[in-house]
C-alpha cells in the first residue's frame, strides 16, 4: 500500500488497529523497558495473531555484564502475538520520506562521521548512565536515533555543539501532542538542550550493522 | 529647467563620438544576439516550435545563402525556446573532438544545478536511494555501479565496457562518494584531468575521449526533462571536404601510401563526421537543426544518407528556407536597431522624438540600401555601417552625406 498522508496502523493509548499489509517506512515503537524502536518496510497486522514484522531493525539498550550497551538487530521475521508489547506503529507518507530523502548525500558536509557499529552517544540512566558528548564536541555523526520526552527522532546527522548539546539536522520526529494524537513532521534541524528537555538516549548506527 | 533641447544635434553628437549603432555584421554562436527576427521570418519560428515540440527525433535543414541570417536564426530560436537546452556548434571551426566540443557546449547550457538533478536522478534509478528497513540509505557504490553497469549494458549494446564503468563511475562518484566529489565534478564538467587524478577516481579516461563523450552526452540528453536542440551550422562541411580540391594544390605528401588510391583523405574526416552525426541522431530527445548554403548541399547530403544509412533518411524533414529580406523588413530591422541603440545610450525617447521615424536616415536612403544589398542581410547590414561611418568621420554635414546616396540611387 503506497501512503500520501501518516497512516497510525496501531496505537495502544487511542485503540487504534487497522489490519493489513502495509509497506513503507515504518515506526514501531516497543513497550519494553528500554523504550526500543522497530524501523522496518512493513507491518502486517491482525488481530487473531498479533504484529507480524519482517526484515526490520529493532534499535535499543541491552544490559550486559551489568553494563547498558545499545544495539540494533536485525529482525529476519517476527510476530509480536502480544499487542501489548507494542504501544504505536506508524507509517510515514512517502511525501515526507522524500523530504527526508532529499537531505541525504548532502554535499554540504562532507566530513561526517560514520561509525562502524551501533554506540550509544547518551543514555540518561541513573545506573548506567552513558555520555559521550563532550568526546564529540564539535563533531558530526550520521545516522542518530533518539528518544526525546515522547518522540522519536531519526536524523541524516547530529551535531555536538560547543555547549555540548546535540542539534539534528534533517529530521524526522514522531511524537504525541497534547491529546495524546500520534503526529510526524520533518524538520530541517533541531536543537536539544539536554539540560532543559529530558534526552532519554542518542544511538548511533553503524554502517556495518545497516549493511546486513 | 530644459526649455528647448536639440533632439537631432543631440543624437548626431552621440554618433559623431564614434558610436555606430550598426556595429556587427556576422553572428556567431558565441556572442549572443537580442534582435528577434524581422516579421517576415516570424512563421519560420513557429514552425520549427511545432515541430520540436511534437517530434523527439530529426534532422531539419535550413537552407540560406551566405549572410542570409542563418546564424542569427539561432539565437532568435535560442531566445523563444529558453525552456530546451539549444546548443550551437559549427562544423566549419569543430569538426575534429565533435563530440567532445557538443559535450562542453551542452554542460555549458545546461548549467550545474540541473546537472547534479540529472546525475541525482540517475543514481535513484540505479539504487543509491534505497531505504534500507524503510528509512536508512546506506551507500553502496559497488553495488550501485555493478546495478548501473547491467542496466546500460543491455540498453547501449554496442559500446565498449571500459567507456561504460568510465560513465558509471564518474556518475556514482560524484554523488555517492562526498570525498572524491570535487574530482569527480570537474571530470563531469569535461575538464582535462591527468593519469593520476583519473585513477583516483578509478577512471581509465576524461571526456575529450570522444567515446566517453558521447556516452556521457547520451545519458544526460535521455534523461533531462528539457528537450534538447542541436544546431549545427556550416554542415555544408561535409560535402565541401568530400568535393575535389584543384589539381594545383601542391601535395608533399602523397597520401595514396597512406589511404591507398581509392579514398582521399577527405573522404575519410567527412565519414568520420558522417558517422558522428548518425551516432547522434541515435540519442533520444536530441533534435538537430543543421544549416546549408544550398539546394545542392542537401541533395548531396541525403544522396549521402541514402549509401549510407538509408533507414534514417526519413529523419531528414522537409527544408526550411530563409529568403532575401523584404523591403519592409529593411525599415524594421533599422527602427528595431536603432530603438536597442537608444536603450543602450539611456536615450529611449528618441524613438518617437523624430518626425523623420528613420532619423538620421530616411526611407529613401533605406531603399537605396535594400536595393543595392538585394535584399541579403548581412550585406544591408555592412551597408548601413558604411553609411554610418561616414556620419562619424566625414567632416561634411549630414545633408551633403546622405545627398550622396541619394544621388547615387538615382
Amino acid at each position: 500500500m503506497s501512503n500520501t498522508e501518516n497512516i497510525i496502523i496501531y496505537d495502544s493509548v487511542k485503540g487504534i488497529n487497522l489490519e493489513g499489509d502495509f509497506q513503507g517506512s515504518i515506526i514501531t515503537r516497543c513497550k519494553d523497558e528500554n523504550e526500543s524502536i522497530i524501523f522496518s518496510d512493513n507491518v502486517k497486522i491482525s488481530d487473531s495473531e498479533g504484529i507480524f514484522i519482517a526484515n526490520g531493525l529493532r534499535v535499543g539498550f541491552e544490559l550486559t555484564y551489568n553494563k547498558k550497551l545499545a544495539f540494533s538487530r536485525k529482525i529476519e521475521a517476527q510476530w509480536y502475538e502480544d499487542f501489548e508489547s507494542i504501544e504505536y506503529s506508524i507509517l510515514i507518507s512517502e511525501d515526507i520520506m522524500q523530504v527526508y530523502d532529499e537531505g541525504q548525500f548532502s554535499d554540504a558536509y562532507p566530513y561526517t562521521l560514520n561509525k562502524l557499529n551501533t554506540a550509544a552517544l547518551y543514555l540518561d540512566d541513573n545506573e548506567y548512565g552513558i555520555n559521550h558528548l563532550e568526546f564529540f564536541r564539535e563533531e558530526m555523526l550520521r545516522n542518530p536515533v533518539s528518544l526525546v520526552g515522547n518522540g522519536v527522532i531519526i536524523a541524516d546527522r547530529v551535531v555536538i555543539d560547543e555547549r555540548i548539546d546535540p542539534v539534528f539536522y534533517d529530521c524526522l520526529i514522531v511524537g504525541r501532542d497534547e491529546n495524546g494524537d500520534l503526529l510526524v513532521s520533518f524538520e530541517p534541524y533541531m536543537n536539544v538542550k539536554k539540560s532543559l528537555t529530558d534526552v532519554k538516549y542518542i544511538i548511533i548506527l553503524g554502517i556495518e550493522e545497516l549493511k546486513l | 529647467m530644459i526649455l528647448y533641447e536639440n533632439r537631432k544635434e543631440l543624437l548626431l553628437n552621440v554618433i559623431k563620438w564614434g558610436n555606430n549603432p550598426f556595429k556587427k555584421f556576422v553572428s556567431t554562436g558565441e556572442i549572443k544576439e537580442d534582435l528577434d527576427l524581422v516579421n517576415s521570418r516570424i512563421n519560420l519560428i513557429q514552425k520549427i516550435k511545432e515541430l520540436v515540440k511534437n517530434e523527439t527525433n530529426f534532422i531539419l535543414p535550413i537552407i540560406g545563402d551566405i549572410g542570409s541570417g542563418k546564424t542569427h536564426l539561432f539565437w532568435a530560436l535560442r531566445n523563444n525556446l529558453y525552456y530546451y537546452n539549444t546548443i550551437y556548434i559549427s562544423l566549419e571551426y569543430v569538426y575534429k573532438k565533435l563530440f567532445s566540443n557538443i559535450y562542453s557546449e551542452f554542460i555549458e547550457n545546461l548549467e550545474m544545478e540541473p546537472l547534479k538533478y540529472v546525475v541525482n536522478q540517475l543514481c535513484d534509478k540505479w539504487g543509491a536511494l534505497e531505504r534500507k528497513f524503510g528509512f536508512f540509505h546506506v551507500v553502496d557504490i559497488e553495488k550501485v555501479q555493478k546495478f548501473a553497469f547491467e542496466q546500460l549494458v543491455n540498453k547501449y549494446q554496442g559500446v565498449e565496457p571500459e567507456t561504460l564503468k568510465d560513465v558509471i563511475n564518474g556518475i556514482t562518484i560524484h554523488q555517492l562518494d562526498p570525498y572524491k566529489k570535487i574530482e569527480a565534478e570537474r571530470w563531469l564538467l569535461g575538464e582535462l584531468m591527468d593519469a593520476k587524478e583519473l585513477s583516483m577516481l578509478n577512471l581509465t579516461h576524461d571526456l575529450r575521449k570522444g567515446k566517453n563523450a558521447y556516452l556521457m552526452l547520451r545519458i544526460l540528453v535521455e534523461n533531462s526533462k528539457s528537450g534538447t536542440i542541436l544546431f549545427i551550422d556550416d554542415f555544408g562541411k561535409i560535402i565541401s571536404i568530400m568535393s575535389p580540391q584543384s589539381e594545383q594544390v601542391e601535395e608533399v605528401f602523397d597520401p595514396s601510401w597512406l589511404y591507398g588510391t581509392e579514398v582521399s583523405p577527405n573522404d575519410i574526416a567527412a565519414d568520420k563526421i558522417f558517422n558522428k552525426i548518425v551516432q547522434l541522431q541515435n540519442i533520444e530527445g536530441l533534435r538537430i537543426i543543421i544549416t546549408l548554403k544550398s539546394k545542392e548541399s542537401l541533395v548531396d547530403i541525403r544522396k549521402k544518407y541514402s549509401e549510407k544509412t538509408p533507414e534514417l533518411l526519413s529523419s531528414i524533414r522537409e527544408p526550411i528556407y530563409l529568403l532575401e529580406f523584404k523591403e519592409e523588413d529593411v525599415y524594421e530591422l533599422y527602427s528595431s536597431t536603432m530603438s536597442k541603440f537608444y536603450e543602450s545610450i539611456d536615450n529611449t525617447e528618441f524613438t518617437k522624438a523624430f518626425q523623420n521615424p528613420y532619423y538620421p536616415l530616411n526611407k529613401r536612403i533605406l531603399k537605396y540600401v535594400f536595393e543595392r544589398a538585394e535584399g541579403n542581410p548581412r550585406a544591408i547590414i555592412k551597408l548601413l555601417i558604411k553609411i554610418f561611418n561616414e556620419i562619424i568621420y566625414s567632416n561634411e554635414s549630414i545633408d551633403v552625406i546622405l545627398k550622396d546616396y541619394e544621388n547615387t540611387s538615382n
